[in-house]
């Protein structure tokens, strides 16, 4: 069962320079919420830059991670609204 | 509003042959591809539009009919295959998956997020 932690440093791994934050919203080690902030993802759509995170747990969500929610976003609109 | 939606079956009752190689034909494929380009707004959700089957799916649902948006729905559960294509597709690992003028808008955080911007009624109407 993955960790919050073995899911940030996943992401953190798959995109240099991202800073993540995760959460175990119930609990049970299955279902997270992740915040991804990334250079990586300037110029790219919204649905691009879930599908970057999504990559990293190839085939394993909806299996071992039954739900993985994300928000994305740059460093340039990191800020408070 | 009773009915909203237009639910799009994916299934025929005769269970399809399945190939034991990987060939042309690919009817639920080609069913999924069809569905997505013939409706404005379509949802692909785990139940229901009356009986969701999963909080993301009934919260992308109650967004879209705060919205007042007409949409057709594709319930995914009766049928593994129907997930195993429409994500072959579409290259979105989760359900809800929510497309408008035959393009991915994205799964139920991107939809709450661009409801939440006021983008998604720009976006569906």
């Amino acid at each position: 069962m993955p960790s919050v932690e073995d899911i940030r440093n996943r992401i953190v791994a798959a995109i240099p320079g991202a800073s993540v934050e995760v959460e175990d919203y119930t609990g049970g080690g299955d279902h997270f919420r992740a915040t991804v902030t990334a250079a990586a993802f300037e110029g790219r759509s919204r649905v691009e830059q879930h599908r970057l995170v999504y990559e990293v747990f190839d085939g394993e969500i909806g299996g071992a991670i039954h739900a993985l929610a994300l928000k994305t976003q740059t460093p340039a609109n990191n800020q408070p609204n | 509003m009773s009915s909203q939606f237009d639910p799009v079956p994916m299934m025929s009752s005769e269970p399809q042959p399945v190939p034991a190689t990987s060939e042309e034909s690919n009817p639920i494929r080609d069913a999924i591809a069809e569905a997505i380009g013939e409706h404005k707004v379509i949802l692909f959700m785990k139940g229901t539009p009356e009986a969701p089957a999963c909080g993301f799916s009934a919260r992308t649902v109650a967004i879209l009919q705060s919205l007042d948006v007409p949409f057709a729905a594709v319930d995914i559960l009766p049928d593994p295959r129907i997930r195993q294509e429409l994500s072959a597709i579409s290259n979105w690992p989760t359900i809800p998956q929510l497309f408008a003028g035959g393009e991915l808008i994205g799964g139920c955080d991107i939809v709450t997020e661009m409801y939440e911007s006021g983008e998604l009624a720009q976006t569906l109407v």
